[in-house]
């Protein structure tokens, strides 16, 4: 018994060698394949972390229709202009004049200033000041929204304050009893400010999730395509196709990772950021992620037998992966159907211990299931990866698909 | 699925017109699974999946907890009105902000607010009192949310303190209400009224699905050509190719404007004719721009294997769901070589902000320049290599 075990090591151990030995020929001999687990990620990867590199969006077009163009409006739109956020670029006439620039998206907002705003203010009166905002451009609009109403709340304050010193009321009373409970905002894991962490840190990995996805699909899809499953495989049977199959896969998922992990330091201790959690515990899981991502795409090409047909797959699964993890839209707020389907995923999994561990600070016990999930469908996509690939090699007529 | 001879297309006869050779270019297309799929499958898919995850547009009910460190009536009254705001619901009523962190930890939670003990004894003395809320910063949305949901709460139960001391001291309800906050801000959002998510996002995506499959599926063909070096025709051959592609992208993009954005209630209709106009600059520069792919790759399967990845990157230059403003100066500019960019910036002002033609003249422009050059390119690259194919 121990020797037959023995023996199939054995028999894995070489095969899982011959077709390591076998896949860096393959690569070393094909530019574009080698190129695409490369130096083709390590420039998507750049690429991302330099489009987020600005941190933060700033001077967004608003426009401005002061009816009143007394001191005091000008005040309001000197106080709009010297927000970061905000550039007052056009000073429009009238209400057509700034709805003509809002559709053409001369301007993202406009800010309107009534006629007798002064005076109303004055008299101890309540005024309103309305903000026209474009809500079809979402994240214009949000920050603006933001920054316009800190803007106006600081001038109705100072305004207040002004009137009851007035009537000698003293400055400490005043400002408590303005507000007699303050809130104070707090945005825990304080990142929103800044987007290079936000969203740049998880949309790196999503890139290398659909590259990952693609190059295992294509590696053993092209054996398929080429007719050269027998080649790979040899003599056949399951155990010598799973050594070999995990011998194919090892060289993409080591460059990948690679490149994970370079992008990883980069964009944490590269740019002088000390997460709160653990860098560690998210290394490892980066690499399960492009483990599981490699081995489902080979899997979806063992089962499709066609390259064509499994790239299309990893497409349709790995491409919409952010859009659907819970970053840019929560998970709570789809339907229960969709979120199954986006918990289904394994980025979803790996993106919620990405963000617990650099942004929240949260402890390993909670990401544990994670990473034992990750191991385990990797574990499952290889055994189904092998068997579909057993049955496909007993069937060369089956081979060629395009 | 599994054929065991590649789909080799017919041969080209040596002499037909543009009509023949478009009806040639489009029956190639509908005996071709792979290209097929791309051209009218994964546009039909998307059309409806992509949707699904969005369809609740509005998030409501985001779970949140109150640490009550005061246990008085007006802690409670500040707990009961945070209940009631549409945008939260608490869910846990804690005396241990440990217990609050860790709830937040294992995602039962999205954030707290700390009423601190003495509140309301503060509050009656006149004293500073302050409530601090702790939304989760790592998720943007879910932070708007729980910020937004508590300080109404509060500010409301704020605001009935302070109006009734202002009343206790002379003033009317009127008066008290304006010299509370002199100068008010009213929001209005426009073209999207409910500030639904899945209004701002889908219309934008859906030029990027179109870009993306009739890219793939362009290339895909036009690799399959080089395969078997029928990618050599007549400029007529290839003006019918690119015109039997731009028919099937026709089809979808009149599929996602006329009947996915109705479907989804999305924002839509603003300028019907300007969005036709669109289509007919938009998708011939796609068409060109992947046969053109097409020939450089010279292989069936590598358009999918080199543009997959590449739909995450060209959506965050496209300008709709990062602000151009905050991208590096060289990228403000060559974003503008995807067709795509022209297309999302024309498409959003055309379909959902009904803004006159001339408003995207300029990206129909640069459209109609991309689609030129391509085409040319495809031309001169392709064109016969020996004088008994040009007969």
């Amino acid at each position: 018994m121990p020797v037959a075990l023995v023996q199939y090591a054995q028999k894995a151990m070489n095969s899982i060698a011959n077709s390591l030995r076998r896949e860096a020929r393959r690569l070393a001999a094909d530019p574009w394949d080698l190129a695409m687990v490369t130096w083709v990620p390590l420039l998507g990867v750049a690429l991302l972390w330099w489009i987020f590199s600005a941190g933060l969006p700033r001077h967004l077009a608003v426009g401005v229709v002061d009816d009143d163009h007394s001191s005091l409006s000008r005040q309001l739109v000197r106080m709009l202009d010297a927000t970061p956020g905000v550039q007052i670029t056009q000073h429009f006439t009238n209400a057509a004049e700034a709805e003509r620039a809002l559709r053409a998206v001369d301007v993202y907002a406009v800010v309107s200033i009534p006629r007798d705003f002064a005076r109303t203010v004055k008299e101890g009166r309540a005024v309103q000041v309305t903000l026209l905002h474009n809500a079809q451009m979402s994240t214009h609009s949000g920050l603006l929204q933001r920054d316009v109403r800190t803007a106006v709340g600081t001038l109705s304050a100072g305004i207040e304050m002004a009137a009851r010193n007035k009537r000698g009321e003293s400055a400490q009373a005043v400002h408590v009893s303005m507000e007699p409970i303050h809130t104070q905002m707090v945005a825990l894991f304080n990142v929103s400010s800044n987007y290079e962490q936000f969203l740049g840190a998880a949309l790196i990995p999503a890139l290398l999730h659909i590259l990952a996805m693609t190059a295992g699909a294509w590696t053993v899809g092209r054996e398929l395509r080429d007719r050269t499953l027998g080649e790979w495989l040899g003599a056949g049977g399951w155990v010598r196709t799973a050594g070999a199959l995990a011998g194919k896969l090892a060289l993409p998922w080591v460059s990948l990772t690679l490149v994970g992990l370079l992008a990883l330091v980069g964009i944490t201790w590269g740019r002088g950021w000390h997460p709160p959690g653990n860098l560690w515990w998210v290394a490892a899981a980066l690499a399960l992620l492009m483990a599981v991502s490699i081995t489902a795409g080979a899997a979806l090409a063992g089962i499709t037998r066609s390259l064509r047909t499994a790239l299309s797959g990893a497409g349709f699964f790995a491409a919409p992966a952010f859009a659907f993890s819970g970053v840019a839209f929560p998970l709570a707020g789809m339907p229960g159907s969709a979120r199954a389907w986006a918990e289904a995923m394994p980025f979803t999994h790996y993106i919620r211990l990405q963000i617990e561990q650099l942004q929240m600070g949260a402890p390993v016990a909670t990401s544990v299931s994670t990473v034992v999930a990750l191991i385990l469908a990797t574990a499952v996509l290889l055994l189904l990866g092998a068997t579909a690939l057993t049955l496909a090699h007993k069937r060369p007529d089956t081979w060629g698909g395009r | 699925m599994n054929t065991t001879t590649p789909p080799v297309p017919v041969a080209t006869p040596s002499q037909q017109g543009l009509l023949g050779a478009w009806l040639h270019a489009l029956a190639t297309v509908v005996r071709d699974k792979g290209v097929l799929l791309l051209l009218v499958g994964a546009p039909v898919l998307y059309g409806f999946f992509y949707p699904w995850f969005y369809a609740d547009e509005v998030l409501t009910r985001v779970p949140v907890a109150v640490v009550d460190l005061d246990h008085t009536s007006l802690s409670r009254q500040i707990t009961r009105f945070a209940d009631a705001d549409p945008r939260i619901e608490v869910h846990l009523v804690t005396g241990s902000e440990r217990e609050a962190q860790e709830a937040l930890w294992r995602g039962e939670i999205e954030g707290y607010a700390v009423i601190p003990a003495g509140l309301k004894r503060s509050v009656v003395r006149g004293e500073n009192a302050v409530v601090s809320i702790e939304a989760n910063g790592a998720y943007a949305l879910l932070n708007k949310a729980v910020q937004y949901g508590f300080a109404e709460a509060v500010g409301t139960v704020s605001a009935g303190v302070e109006i009734r001391k202002l009343q206790a001291s002379g003033q009317s309800a009127p008066q008290a209400r304006a010299s509370r906050a002199p100068v008010q801000l009213q929001m209005v959002a426009l073209f999207n009224p409910t500030e639904g998510y899945g209004s701002f996002v889908v219309p934008a995506v859906a030029l990027l699905i179109l870009q993306q499959t009739l890219l793939m599926g362009a290339a895909m063909l036009t690799g399959t050509w080089v395969e078997s070096g029928q990618h050599r025709a007549r400029a007529t051959t290839w003006l019918g190719r690119l015109l039997a592609l731009c028919t099937l992208g026709w089809a979808s993009g009149l599929f996602y404007f006329g009947w996915i954005f109705v479907l989804h209630d999305y924002p839509r209709g603003g300028n019907p004719l300007g969005a036709l106009a669109l289509l007919a600059c938009y998708i011939p520069a796609i068409a060109a721009l992947g046969a053109l792919l097409g020939l450089w790759f010279g292989n069936r399967e590598r358009a999918l294997q080199v543009l997959l990845f590449t739909t995450l990157p060209i959506a965050f230059v496209a300008g709709f769901s990062w602000p151009v403003e905050a991208l590096p100066e060289p990228m403000q500019w060559l974003r503008w070589l995807l067709p795509s960019t022209s297309g999302v910036q024309a498409s959003l002002r055309l379909n959902q902000l009904g803004a006159p033609l001339s408003a995207a003249l300029p990206y129909l422009c640069a459209l109609v320049a991309i689609g030129a050059v391509c085409a040319g390119a495809v031309l001169a690259l392709a064109r016969p290599s020996s004088p008994d194919a040009r007969q």
